[in-house]
């Protein structure tokens, strides 16, 4: 809990205002150079290549783009699914009202 | 006059806009040939309620959808940026006009209040405390930008007064205007404001003697910035609008809405002032519902006493909505996968929520508004006069624009909602899945307001 609590004070000194809380049961892994903590290392990698760009080693920079592409393979599929949403919506609500009204 | 039955004509407006939308886009004859809406109308009259309410929802949740294909970071922060410097010639002079203007209406109203014609709608009080300023005034604050500071009659008062300058410090935060808000929309609901100049003007005076003992006492920043629910109201409905008070004090144009990507709000209790906003303007129209009347009736009948009633109601409704959304917060740190608390997440998704009442308060007020000009303007050249003036007939179309309304505040929450995910977490997919549980509670806060003003009026029961 003791790092809970290392990481909930530096949080309140953090000049944006943004409170973090870990859950005791979850194991996190903080940013080297501002302490934030992540639930995984592709978010930490993310975090690191948009919070401290011109910080990080050249492997973090790796690690930075190689989560950056496989979140685009992932955002891709969210795309399509959620075009596939929106069309059941607009259809399935095209019917209702045909058949409704 | 009954300002809260207003609703009514937006109700069927909500019914008209929604049904030619529909219409227009199953491209069926009423609309191709541009028959008139009235044609339009008559069709509508069979679009059942549920379907609408499910259409609202609709709408918002394909909002969203369509908003999270945006996902490159530079594009979604560009949106909110622009920002362009408003020269104002001759500032302080327009400032001591608008103070002047301010200190004018409240003699007026006071003055008229108490000693004028009886008439509601001949009563210079009654139509500038409602038409001109609740509903006219308020507008202007997230149309254009929240003027209140500077024409707050009782901010000029207070600052010709000197302040025993003792510090405020309450633990409760905002609290203190939640609690005022809520308790002005009870007044509202259940007194006779709006029909009783004599009331309405002992109201006005009461606040005001609150209000300026308050700044006498604590310091005039201090108490409006932090007691009076008023000024709250109009500041957090001034981060919607176009223009405001750069933090070099500079006024300048902006996007509409991108005050609301800052983080403005100081806690979760600020965040409850919020959300009341939202919940009081979907609770005045609720008590004009023959729902509500019928579950009045049953309550009142199995013992509790119709003073409770309507408090009781105003505290639980507060308390669902203030309840779904805090859910919301505490859901988004499972669904976006975050170790940010759930208090920061709610205080900086809350203020999105700014423009879906801003737009709430156009479906509501603006028809209510145009409708009563006339007499309005009559009983400010002759305030003395029992007068029987025109009242605006509105034509169909007129409604749609309380629907733009209510779509454009969406549009604008979900695009400021959006851009704060993206401000917030390093991932993309991160940002849009932190969305679905605040998407959750704007469908549900959708359907429930498009339910409430698609209902027909009818005058709330024990009051």
């Amino acid at each position: 809990m003791s790092d809970t609590d290392s990481i909930e004070t530096a949080a309140s000194e953090r000049t944006d205002g943004t409170a973090y809380d870990v859950p005791p049961d979850r194991s996190a892994v903080d940013c080297e150079y501002c302490g934030r903590p992540f639930a995984g290392e592709s978010l930490l990698a993310l975090h690191r290549g948009h919070a401290h760009p011109t910080q990080i080693t050249e492997s973090e920079c790796e690690a930075f783009e190689d989560a950056y592409d496989a979140e685009t393979g992932q955002l891709r599929r969210f795309r399509l699914k959620s075009l596939t949403a929106l069309v059941l919506l607009y259809f399935g609500l095209l019917m209702v009202y045909a058949l409704v009204i | 006059m009954g300002r809260s039955r207003a609703p009514n004509a937006v109700g069927q407006a909500v019914t008209v806009g929604t049904a030619v939308a529909v219409v227009a886009a199953l491209a069926r004859p009423v609309a191709a040939h541009g028959g008139t809406l009235g044609g339009a109308a008559r069709e509508t009259a069979t679009v059942p309620t549920w379907l609408l309410v499910a259409t609202g929802g609709g709408v918002v949740g394909a909002s969203f959808l369509l908003a999270s294909f945006a996902t490159d970071r530079e594009f979604v922060a560009s949106i909110h940026a622009g920002r362009r410097e408003i020269p104002v010639p001759a500032r302080t002079v327009l400032v001591w006009i608008a103070r002047a203007v301010g200190l004018t209406a409240l003699a007026a109203v006071l003055v008229v209040g108490f000693t004028g014609p009886t008439d509601a709608l001949s009563n210079t009080a009654v139509l500038v405390v409602w038409a001109g300023w609740w509903a006219g005034f308020s507008m202007t604050t997230y149309l254009v930008g929240n003027a209140w500071p500077v024409l707050n009659p009782w901010r000029t008062l207070a600052a010709a007064v000197p302040s025993v300058g003792r510090t405020y410090i309450w633990r409760g935060g905002a609290w203190a205007s939640v609690a005022g808000l809520l308790a002005l929309v009870w007044l509202e609901v259940v007194s006779p404001l709006a029909d009783e100049p004599r009331t309405l003007a002992t109201t006005v005076l009461a606040y005001s003697v609150v209000t300026l003992a308050g700044c006498v006492v604590y310091e005039t920043d201090a108490w409006f910035r932090s007691v009076d629910p008023v000024a709250r109201v109009f500041r957090y409905y001034g981060a919607v609008a176009p223009a405001g008070i750069d933090d070099d004090g500079s006024l300048a144009l902006r996007v509409p809405g991108a005050g609301l990507t800052d983080d403005i709000l100081g806690g979760v209790d600020e965040v409850a002032f919020v959300v009341a906003l939202l919940w009081v303007t979907t609770f005045d129209g609720l008590v004009a519902t023959p729902a509500w009347e019928a579950v009045a009736t049953t309550v009142v009948g199995w013992g509790l006493p119709p003073e409770i009633l309507y408090p009781a109601a105003l505290v639980a409704g507060f308390g669902l909505f203030f309840g779904i959304y805090l859910l919301a917060a505490h859901a988004a740190r499972e669904t976006a996968d975050t170790f940010v608390a759930a208090p920061t997440l709610a205080r900086r998704f809350a203020p999105s929520l700014l423009a879906i009442a801003a737009g709430y308060h156009v479906a509501h007020f603006l028809g209510y508004f145009v409708r009563l000009i006339p007499a309005l303007s009559l009983s400010v050249t002759a305030p003395f006069e029992t007068v029987n003036p025109e009242v605006i007939v509105l034509p169909d179309w007129f409604g749609l624009i309380g629907i733009f309304g209510v779509l454009g505040g969406h549009v604008l929450a979900i695009a400021a909602a959006h851009a704060v995910a993206f401000d917030l977490f390093p991932g993309r997919i991160q940002a849009i899945r932190s969305q679905y549980p605040f998407i959750v509670a704007m469908v549900f806060y959708t359907m429930v307001s498009l339910w409430v003003v698609t209902r027909p009026d009818v005058q709330p029961p024990y009051i």
